[in-house]
């Protein structure tokens, strides 16, 4: 647990890595945030007494990471004690304000105040900690998450991660041509809950000739496209709706765009089917069952992957059967949206589909290729540092041998062939 | 945000439509919904409206926001429109909202190319117009490469009836968010 969490990586024999990203961007441990505070040198016999009143008539309200006290040691092996008054600077940042309590408190106790630096920032690491009590000391408690595997991966995880990561690589590669495709999966069970592909220009009705999000596609009219997109595997994969949110007005759909949505990227449609999945599994009592039915027709993904359908099938085929069993599954048993669950991208989502998934309580995030253009974890913007949302994601990056997409795709062809 | 604003300024059509909007809340907060709701406005005539439906669908993506988007993009197309008409009519579409559209809604709305937004209640805790991001404008964000389509700007005004928005919002959470995970927390009002 010392460790530094932005130093979590795990490296497989076949080259995959997993790489946490931290909420903050990393910052030279000497580059931190400083801010002024009033301080002053007490005598040990009243530093108890001191410490007591500073807590209570000028509490170091958004620096509780900063020390109130701090120990030198002066020639001789004696040593001063100095304690921090208050902060420099008032609420308005006006540079003279001093509380009159502490005023007072100076006066009772004469202490000759000195304007010193702390660190604004707690520490995220154990270099910006070592580097912080240089100027003042901090209390440094390394990052802690209620996550499993956020401070290594077990082999058994890794592999279920990469091989969760293929699959979400190979949905994005099975349609016409290469897009963003999001995998919702229940860790505990390591099943997958709901997934699905970019739908900006093929949503509402199914199109089975399509094929898009079968892996083991062979539908020949696909195949050219397939392999077209391999051998451009460094095109600008202008169909990745994450890549360019607002390029749904551009973007060439190879079936004709007569169903399309600009908003209906991967884990937006891979929320609904998991939502749709939970109605249909936890049916909220005294409401018909046709309505759940119907419900669930609507919503069913219409280019699912046949794989998946059976899995998801043999989930609802058994919880439906416990559910008969037992009436009460619903309250016990029923999840709360994603609580608990993981989220796969082959790109990291945009801004939209990074709040989704918060929304949606997605408890870890794993994601291949980093999204320049609009990346809301890392990238651009990086979510999962924004303390006043309501839930937070940890946040893990896969990287894959460069050659993967390539040839998953080959295989593909390969099979088709 | 001066709650004082919309008492001593007649704002008289901003104020007519946020009523619109405050009307889907309510609905919302009759199902038991986080009461926001929002109406589209196109030619001084409302086209759409929507309100929260995150407890019933369990998808707690369905914001007002996305409701009232995914109304008319459904009737656009069955009406046959192509996604350049689609684009041109968003362009003139204004959303009232009672709260400040979340990061996601915001995000949504620049990528359909809304023209302009009016919301109640600022939302400190998700606020996609200022509160915690700013994504209706450009400045904070990267330029884009050339050939790629360009994010969309949209003008955004806050504080319209922001009382009776909050209001609302308390009284939901005074009566309990019956989709909160168990155990609950103690339910205090926050806005």
């Amino acid at each position: 647990m010392n460790g530094s969490v932005d130093e979590t990586s795990v490296v497989s024999s076949e080259g995959w890595t997993i790489i946490h990203i931290p909420e903050k961007p990393p910052v030279l441990p000497h580059l931190q945030d400083t801010v002024e505070v009033l301080a002053s040198a007490i005598e040990p016999k009243h530093a108890d007494t001191i410490v007591r009143k500073l807590n209570h008539i000028a509490p170091l309200e958004g620096l509780r990471h900063v020390k109130r006290i701090r120990k030198t040691c002066l020639d001789g092996g004696k040593s001063q004690l100095f304690v921090i008054l208050c902060l420099a600077s008032g609420n308005d940042g006006d540079s003279n304000f001093v509380p009159e309590d502490v005023l007072e408190l100076a006066n009772t106790y004469q202490l000759s105040t000195f304007t010193t630096k702390v660190c604004k920032h707690a520490a995220s690491t154990k270099e910006e900690w070592e580097e912080q009590c240089k100027l003042w000391p901090t209390s440094f408690h390394p990052p802690t998450y209620n996550i499993d595997g956020i401070t290594g991966f077990s082999e058994e995880d890794s592999s279920a991660v990469f091989n969760f990561m293929k699959l979400a690589v190979c949905l994005a590669k099975s349609g016409t041509s290469v897009v963003n495709a999001a995998v919702i999966v229940d860790p505990s069970s390591r099943q997958v809950v709901a997934s699905s592909c970019d739908q900006v220009l093929s949503c509402y009705a199914p199109r089975e000739n399509t094929s898009k999000g079968s892996c083991s596609s062979n539908q020949a009219e696909g195949s050219s496209e397939v392999v077209k997109a391999s051998n451009e595997a460094k095109q600008s994969y202008k169909d990745v709706c994450c890549l360019h949110p607002w390029g749904w007005l551009e973007q060439q759909s190879q079936v004709g765009p007569d169903s399309w949505h600009p908003l209906r990227h991967a884990a937006i449609v891979a929320i609904e089917n998991s939502a749709a999945r939970d109605r249909l599994l936890f049916p909220v009592s005294g409401q018909s069952p046709d309505f759940s039915q119907e419900d669930y027709k609507v919503f069913s993904p219409p280019h699912s992957s046949l794989k998946r359908q059976k899995i998801n099938t043999n989930v609802k085929h058994d919880e439906r059967m416990d559910h008969h069993r037992n009436d009460l599954l619903c309250d016990s048993t029923r999840p709360y949206l994603c609580t608990g669950y993981d989220i796969y991208f082959v790109w990291e989502p945009c801004i939209m589909c990074a709040m989704a998934i918060v929304h949606q309580r997605i408890r870890r995030v794993f994601y291949t290729f980093p999204n320049p253009n609009d990346g809301a974890l890392g990238s651009v913007h990086r979510l999962q540092g924004e303390r006043s949302l309501n839930h937070h994601y940890a946040v893990f990056r896969v990287s894959l041998p460069e050659e993967i997409l390539k040839s998953e795709a080959l295989a593909t062809a390969s099979k088709i062939d | 945000m001066d709650s004082s604003v919309e008492e001593t300024v007649p704002e008289t059509e901003s104020v007519a439509f946020m009523k619109l909007a405050l009307e889907q809340a309510k609905l919302a907060l009759d199902s038991l919904e986080v009461p926001v709701g929002c109406v589209i406005i196109k030619g001084q005539k409302v086209i759409s409206s929507g309100r929260n439906r995150t407890t019933e669908t369990r998808n707690a993506t369905r914001h007002a926001e996305m409701e009232a988007i995914d109304v008319l993009l459904e009737q656009w197309q069955k009406d046959g429109l192509t996604r350049e008409e689609v684009a041109l009519k968003f362009s003139k579409c204004t959303l009232y909202v009672t709260c400040e559209p979340c990061i996601m809604c915001a995000a949504a709305l620049s990528i359909i190319g809304i023209k302009e937004v009016y919301y109640g209640c600022a939302n400190d805790k998700f606020g996609g117009c200022g509160s915690i991001l700013s994504l209706h404008t450009n400045s904070s964000r990267k330029v884009t490469c050339s050939g790629i389509s360009k994010r969309k700007e949209f003008k955004c005004t806050g504080g319209i009836m922001a009382s009776e928005a909050i209001a609302l919002l308390r009284s939901f959470y005074e009566q309990g968010n019956p989709n909160a995970p168990k155990p609950h927390r103690t339910l205090v009002p926050r806005v």
